[in-house]
């Protein structure tokens, strides 16, 4: 597990903006993955994504990361922003595009 | 477990009222809102109002419902949250 959290550490210094998510934004495995792909599409941004049903490890270990039990989860600059949920509330404010850039 | 006229077998499916009574537990006086999005006991939308999200950040109100519903969690397929302080949902 130790090694999955150093990994995960990794990613997350490396990409300003990665998205941990169920599937691949070309083929999102779920509806909330699929909601997070759509805003950080809307905003323009580029971002790594990571799918945590090719990584089952990984998958347990991000919910440990972050104290956070569901998927999607979302970085920027190597913060927790958070779930799908707060990625809409966050969009629907007008302060989710101003976070990423 | 086997819930009547369903036709199918519900093995420990998690009731809106599961989730209520874990969330009123922990926050005291809160306004909670649970709804069964498909019927089928798995995917909820939870709506709370508390006065402990005060000054928190949302993933810190988010994380304390999470921890509210502890073991639920992980018999629930998908939880749609929002979370207010109760200042705000009076304005």
């Amino acid at each position: 597990m130790s090694d999955v959290l150093t990994e995960i550490e990794q990613e997350i210094r490396d990409n300003k903006v990665v998205l941990y998510m169920k599937g691949t934004p070309a083929f999102p495995m779920c509806g909330f993955s699929a909601a997070a792909v759509k805003i950080l599409k809307e905003v323009g941004v580029p971002f790594k994504a990571v799918d945590v049903l090719a990584e089952p490890e990984k998958r347990e270990a991000i919910k440990q990361f972050s104290n956070w039990p569901t998927i999607p989860q979302l970085y920027v600059g190597g913060k927790f922003v958070g779930g799908s949920d707060i990625l809409r509330e966050l969009h629907a404010r007008g302060e989710f595009a101003g976070l990423v850039k | 477990m086997r819930e009547g006229g369903a036709g199918y077998t519900c093995v420990g499916v998690v009731s809106p009222e599961d989730i209520r009574r874990r969330i009123e537990e922990a926050f005291p006086g809160a306004q909670v809102s649970v709804a069964d999005a498909t019927g089928a006991g798995d995917h909820f939308e939870v709506r709370v109002r508390a006065a402990a999200f005060a000054g928190r950040t949302l993933v810190e109100q988010h994380q304390l419902v999470y921890g509210a519903l502890g073991t639920l969690m992980g018999r629930i397929h998908a939880l749609a949250l929002q979370t207010e302080t109760l200042e705000e949902a009076r304005g």
